[in-house]
């Protein structure tokens, strides 16, 4: 029987800066060469979703104009969304997703535009944007990995409760002073990677694909795959940083 | 003392523009003028007095380099003596050692004009020091983000420099709301062109990373009678007044034929006929808008139209070899909606084909290489027949070949050579009809002058591929 998994790219009008669509096409892909099925909805405003009916919820970044708009539409879905995530659903959501997903954001004059409150962290306006290549070394199972991206983000975020993804090696991270990168909560990956973060960070693929599978409690051995160029295109951006 | 300051600084910036060029760094085309501004900051200001009838800034995406020289050539063509920075160097050290290399060993600037490209994000720090009679504004399309933020930020950057300058007239492209918008934002007067009907063929299907999706003014859904491609296009407000203006130069329809597009509009109680030599739809506006400006300025409808006829497009940007019989294309790239113009032209050949892409990100190139992910290069796969090689290069070579090899490419056919000599020789000598090499910003000499060493120099084609520059 073949095993098809189901893909939500969220709000892909507005939150699609910085190439970001490459982490859908890099979740995709490396299903496809496996003979998993993938089928990709996009969800736009407006649009009613029902969270756990999906395998893989992609969240991508969006400039500060867009983001207002779509808290209050995703407002109502919310608690559909939180459960989806209390029963493990897979998420990535990058810079803008990222932000959204937490309690607030704090604006240069002290007020503070809610997010979804999912998430326990909070994003303040910084007074630079925090631009450049990073690095980032984390743990996925039980694999130790160095990951490359570019960041760019005029936010800065604080964790409460929920763990980073990962330490920052080299660049800013969430907030340039305490070397965490990004937010992990079950199977949520929050990150501030653009890059776009999946496809030459192949590790981190392949664990959320598998994170898919064993959700729907699918028996499916994720075999190796050739992953000469995306080490390369890693490894380039490691040595430069590292 | 000003003067003084004037002639040390010229004087030395002539000295190093002279041994770049001996030396052959580059093309001499913005280190003088990063030298002259450090002996005397204020040199480009007090250059912009020369000016007999005065200074013309071109700024915007796409699209500047082409804009500004063919109204250079337009005013060059009224007989009027034109400064213009036609190499590209678009930041106020190229905007300076364009002056620097017009003036006299007495600082004296014989000109009518000054025709000048800009950078967005040098366009402040150059209208601050030089007041612009007119600007033209081409298009906003995303582009080298990393180095502004986000293209809110880019046009919010333009805008507010419009408004805090004195009376300035704008020439705006009214099919774009990114641009039509600064007319209201800025208080100042604008002179609008645009096309109301482009042959849909000539679109053709470009999957197009659509901008501008919002009214700037009051947030609603912007509602589209007809697109262009990206955001250009007939559209309204449904919450606002905001919508397409009416263009004060109008092309009913444009549509190509053999090697030209064709086009025309009613204006000043007479039929103009304005024909550009192809390239691609975008060609066209970057005409309309040189025509545009130049009607503004008072030229003669019909001289400025004769000279776009027969325009000749700069250097570098679609240059045109030979190897041994084959010919080579060489064009740059630098944003999606310009990638995704030039890899629609190569496909459209269906010739064999080699294919080098060369990929860096200095700080000109924009450091940020995602927005390779925007490029649908997803459209070869079904053409890959057509391709023999495509051999990545540049400093992230490596991450293009990943770009490739998620875009289905097979991956037997993806080359990673990190010399950019030993790419372009593999690109050349490998079996294949036809050679293309599609470059960012830093790689354009470099590539440029290692075909000048293996191939043949046939001059500049402008119908073969696209310019967005
Ligand atoms: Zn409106």
């Amino acid at each position: 029987m073949v095993i098809v998994l189901k893909v939500c790219h969220l709000y892909p009008d507005l939150l699609n800066l910085y190439g970001d669509r490459g982490n859908v096409i890099a979740f995709y892909r490396r299903c496809q060469w496996r003979g998993i099925e993938v089928k990709v909805e996009e969800v736009n405003l407006g649009d009613q979703v029902d969270f756990s009916s999906y395998d893989f919820l992609f969240m991508g970044g969006g400039s500060d104009r867009e983001q207002n708009l779509l808290a209050s539409d995703l407002g109502e879905q919310v608690e559909n969304l939180k459960t989806a995530i209390e029963d493990n659903l897979v998420v990535l959501a990058i810079c803008g997703g990222y932000q959204l997903l937490g309690k607030y954001y704090l604006m240069p004059d002290g007020t503070r535009v809610p997010g979804l409150g999912i998430l326990d962290y909070y994003t303040e306006a910084g007074n630079k944007r925090l631009i450049g290549n990073i690095a980032v070394n984390l743990q996925m199972g039980d694999k130790e990995v160095y990951i490359t991206g570019f960041e760019n983000h005029g936010g800065k975020t604080f964790l409460g409760s929920v763990e980073p993804l990962g330490k920052v090696m080299s660049g800013n991270g969430n907030n340039g002073t305490d070397g965490h990168e990004g937010a992990r909560y079950k199977n949520v990956f929050c990150s501030y990677l653009h890059g776009p973060l999946l496809p030459k960070n192949a590790a981190i693929t392949d664990y959320m694909i598998s994170q898919a599978l064993k959700r729907r409690n699918k028996n499916f051995f994720l075999n190796d795959l050739d992953d000469t160029f995306e080490k390369r295109a890693n490894s380039v951006m490691l040595e430069r940083l590292l | 003392m000003r003067l003084i300051k004037t002639i040390s600084a010229l004087w030395l910036a002539k000295v190093v523009m002279l041994l770049s060029r001996l030396l052959g760094k580059g093309k001499g085309s913005t280190l003088p003028g990063m030298i002259a501004l450090k002996i005397y900051p204020g040199l480009l200001h007090s250059f912009s007095f020369q000016l007999r009838k005065g200074i013309i800034i071109v700024t915007g995406t796409n699209g500047k380099t082409t804009t500004n020289n063919m109204l250079a050539q337009i005013l060059a063509g009224s007989g009027y003596k034109v400064l213009a920075n036609l190499e590209g160097a678009n930041l106020k050290k190229g905007v300076t050692a364009a002056f620097i290399k017009a003036a006299g060993l007495s600082g004296k600037i014989n000109c009518d004009y000054a025709v000048l490209e800009v950078d967005e994000g040098a366009f402040p720090g150059v209208v601050s020091d030089i007041k612009p009679q007119a600007v033209v504004v081409t298009n906003f399309f995303r582009d080298q983000l990393d180095r502004y933020g986000e293209l809110d930020t880019t046009i919010q950057v333009v805008s507010r420099a419009l408004k805090n300058t004195e009376k300035v007239k704008l020439v705006l492209n009214a099919d774009d709301p990114l641009v039509a918008q600064l007319c209201k934002k800025t208080g100042q007067a604008a002179f609008f062109y645009g096309i109301d009907f482009i042959e849909t063929s000539i679109t053709g299907v470009i999957e197009d990373t659509k901008e501008a999706k919002f009214c700037p003014f009051c947030g609603n859904n912007l509602k589209y009678n007809l697109y262009h491609y990206s955001q250009l296009g007939d559209y309204v407000c449904p919450g606002c007044e905001f919508r397409r203006p009416e263009p004060d130069i109008n092309v009913s329809r444009v549509y190509k034929d053999g090697n030209y597009f064709y086009g025309s509009m009613y204006f000043d109680n007479n039929n103009i006929n304005l024909s550009v030599p192809a390239g691609g739809v975008y060609n066209y506006y970057n005409a309309l808008a040189a025509f545009a400006a130049s009607v503004y300025l008072g030229i003669e409808p019909q001289v400025s139209a004769g000279v776009l006829y027969n325009y000749t497009s700069a250097i570098g940007r679609m240059d045109r070899f030979f190897y041994n019989d084959k010919p080579v294309l060489l064009n740059l790239v630098k944003n999606p909606t310009g990638f995704n113009q030039s890899l629609a032209a190569l496909l459209a050949q269906e010739r064999f084909q080699n294919l080098l892409i060369a990929i860096n990100d200095n700080d000109a190139d924009g450091r940020d290489i995602s927005w390779l992910w925007d490029v649908n290069f997803e459209a070869i796969e079904e053409k890959e027949n057509y391709f023999n090689n495509f051999i990545c290069t540049g400093k992230r070579g490596e991450e293009m070949a990943v770009r490739l090899k998620y875009a289905g490419v097979s991956t037997n056919k993806i080359t990673v050579e990190k010399s950019l000599e030993g790419a372009v020789s593999a690109a050349l000598s490998q079996e294949s009809e036809v050679t293309y090499l599609l470059v960012t910003y830093t790689a354009l000499w470099q590539v440029d002058s290692i075909l000048n060493k293996k191939a043949k120099r046939v001059g500049y084609s402008a119908e073969s591929m696209p310019s967005v520059s």
